[in-house]
């Protein structure tokens, strides 16, 4: 009876081509738009996790396992398996339905989502979000 | 977690009381719809038989969990659930969006 798929929510992809990567929800549309006639969300997620960093690693080891390459998607609730985890990272100014609309926004966005995620591993929170789920 | 032996009479009432929520209250039956539910907060019980496969009962109950309502593990499988429901085919899960009459939503989350 409490609404879960809220933004900030950490979220699996389960089909597409970003099935098994985890994302966090930006926006939620529980009842859809006139596009899209059912309940989805824009998410923005991992699509290539950042490699085991340990502190044995040189700087330039480090910096160049740290990388993070995100994705942003708009996916229908079914799609999707929510967790109990949360991810706040705010990404609703950089991350809105319009970026999707043409390559350019669409790169942009993602540079942002980009570091915005690679600070956040950095700081070694949120450590469940940045592990790959092994399947 | 282990639920004690269910007594005859405690079933029949459960039985009972989902005859009634048919009757008046509204409710989903089938796996798709009660995740619906589940996403859309609509749902106030789910109820899931005991043959249900087990990746999808803990599916369900994950999905319980996140959205804080009670799931009720039906003693009886689908067959069964499905026939009191009054229903002729096999029912594995069911989601409670409105008890109408009945009184399930107040006294079962007590029992599971």
């Amino acid at each position: 009876m409490v609404k879960f798929l809220k933004p900030n929510k950490a979220v699996i992809l389960l089909q597409g081509r970003f099935a098994g990567r985890k994302a966090v929800i930006v926006r939620s549309f529980d009842d859809g738009t006139r596009d899209r006639p059912y309940g989805h969300c824009l998410v923005s997620g991992i699509s290539k996790y950042p490699a085991k960093v340990i502190k044995k690693d040189s700087a330039k080891k480090t910096a160049k396992n740290s990388r993070v390459k995100a994705f942003m998607k708009v996916v229908n609730y079914s799609h999707l398996m929510p967790t109990r985890y949360t991810l706040d990272v705010d990404l609703k100014d950089v991350v809105s339905p319009d970026s999707l609309v043409t390559k350019d926004k669409k790169v942009t966005a993602a540079k942002e989502i980009k570091k915005r995620f690679e600070e956040r591993f950095k700081t070694g929170k949120n450590r469940w979000f940045f592990s790959k789920l092994r399947f | 977690m282990v639920a004690a032996k269910k007594t005859k009479k405690t079933h029949e009432s459960i039985n009972n009381r989902l005859a009634l929520v048919m009757k008046s209250g509204r409710y989903t039956l089938g796996y798709k719809t009660v995740l619906k539910s589940l996403r859309n907060s609509k749902g106030k019980l789910v109820i899931i038989a005991n043959n249900c496969p087990p990746l999808r009962k803990s599916e369900i109950e994950y999905y319980a969990m996140l959205a804080k309502v009670g799931v009720h593990h039906y003693n009886g499988n689908n067959v069964d659930l499905g026939t009191a429901c009054g229903k002729y085919f096999r029912v594995c899960c069911l989601s409670i969006i409105d008890p109408g009459d009945s009184d399930i939503i107040k006294s079962m989350p007590s029992d599971h």
